[in-house]
């Protein structure tokens, strides 16, 4: 039980997820987190607003929810890995942010990160675990951007916080 | 393979990242804001090298025609929504992959984060329906289509294709370069440390 009573060292722990992602890569495709967090949108938006949601194009040109979309499950397995290794190396238990500040960063970065996700059709995953090693032209522009918009917030961080 | 396949290797796939990024405490936020604000480079290093380990992996397997590469064509929707989320990213202090991981250790703010990318996507459909920008995959050629700001598609694989060179040599080269940047982190940070070295013991002998 050694592995969940220290950290791992990052540079291992990435290299086999980068080994099982070629695996994933040869099986159905490389990892990505985008995709699966935009059909549960979907999946959630439909629950709300049942056929209503056949007004709005998007839900049946590009995402027609649908719960058989394999990349749900990452994002569902990496929820539940995180929670049993958190709870084996007794390292859960509820985080709650103190100040109002907080919130309001963690609310308006959550809602940035949903729009240019849909916008860009890719996220943070599949630009540096799939677009870029696939040398795909799309992965090139978006690590651009990528690495503009941490500049640009981590300046904004600067100074809202003072760091 | 059946759809029930793909959804079960998903998932075990996903547990394996969740208990190794809960683990090592890797965010993708962090590489690149400790990066810029701190000098500090503990993710980016890793991000670097999984990079390198994915580049070899995906090219090798493209030469021979296996695998299943993202097929979609690319614009400048790429460059702009990845600017937004970089912004994004690092003000909600997560990434994609952390966001789910925080919250699974019980991080609410890692939830409620999650909670407004999920608002966001869903505001981001409303917005699609008035200017259907950028343009849906099915109607996607392959071909640039500079009136939508679109690009067209290539990968290693278009490349091999065209220039009758296998992709895993433009791997080759990717990797190299994701290995000078490497090299250069790891010297600067030699740098930093024999500069703090040197100062500790100049104010020792002074003392």
């Amino acid at each position: 039980m050694g592995f969940f009573s220290k950290t791992l060292d990052p540079v291992i722990a990435l290299v086999t997820i980068a080994v099982l992602d070629i695996f994933l890569f040869v099986i159905v495709g490389a990892w990505t987190v985008g995709g699966g967090e935009t059909m549960m949108t979907g999946l959630a938006a439909k629950a709300v607003l049942g056929d209503s949601i056949e007004k709005i194009p998007f839900w049946h040109l590009v995402f027609p929810p649908t719960w058989g979309y394999w990349k749900i499950y990452i994002s569902l397995g990496m929820i539940f890995g995180a929670f049993v290794s958190a709870v084996i190396s007794k390292e859960f238990y509820l985080r709650i942010p103190r100040r109002l500040s907080e919130w309001v960063m963690i609310t308006i970065g959550g809602l940035l990160m949903g729009i240019g996700i849909r916008l860009a059709f890719v996220c943070n995953v599949s630009t540096f675990f799939g677009l870029t090693p696939q040398m795909n032209m799309g992965g090139y522009l978006a690590i651009s951007g990528i690495i503009a918009g941490a500049w640009v917030g981590s300046m904004a961080y600067k100074k809202i916080l003072g760091v | 393979m059946s759809v029930l396949g793909e959804c079960l290797i998903a998932f075990i796939f996903g547990s394996c990242v969740g208990v190794l990024v809960q683990r090592s405490r890797f965010c993708n936020a962090a590489a690149l804001r400790d990066a810029i604000l701190f000098k500090s480079f503990r993710n980016t290093k890793a991000l670097l090298v999984a990079m390198i380990v994915l580049t070899i992996g995906f090219t090798g397997f493209m030469t021979i025609g296996q695998g299943h590469p993202m097929h979609f064509d690319v614009g400048l929707n790429q460059l702009i929504g990845l600017f937004i989320f970089g912004i994004g990213m690092v003000l909600a202090g997560a990434c994609t992959v952390s966001t789910w991981v925080k919250a699974g250790e019980g991080n609410v703010g890692a939830a409620w984060a999650l909670l407004f990318t999920f608002i966001g996507m869903f505001l981001f459909s409303l917005v699609w329906t008035v200017n259907y920008w950028p343009p849906a995959p099915i109607s996607m050629t392959g071909e640039p289509n500079l009136e939508a700001l679109q690009f067209g598609f290539a990968n290693a694989a278009t490349l091999q294709e065209k220039l009758k060179i296998p992709a895993i040599f433009f791997g080759i080269l990717q990797a190299g370069v994701l290995y000078a940047i490497y090299r250069a982190i790891v010297k600067r940070e030699n740098r930093h440390v024999q500069t703090n070295t040197n100062a500790v013991v100049k104010k020792v002998a002074a003392e």
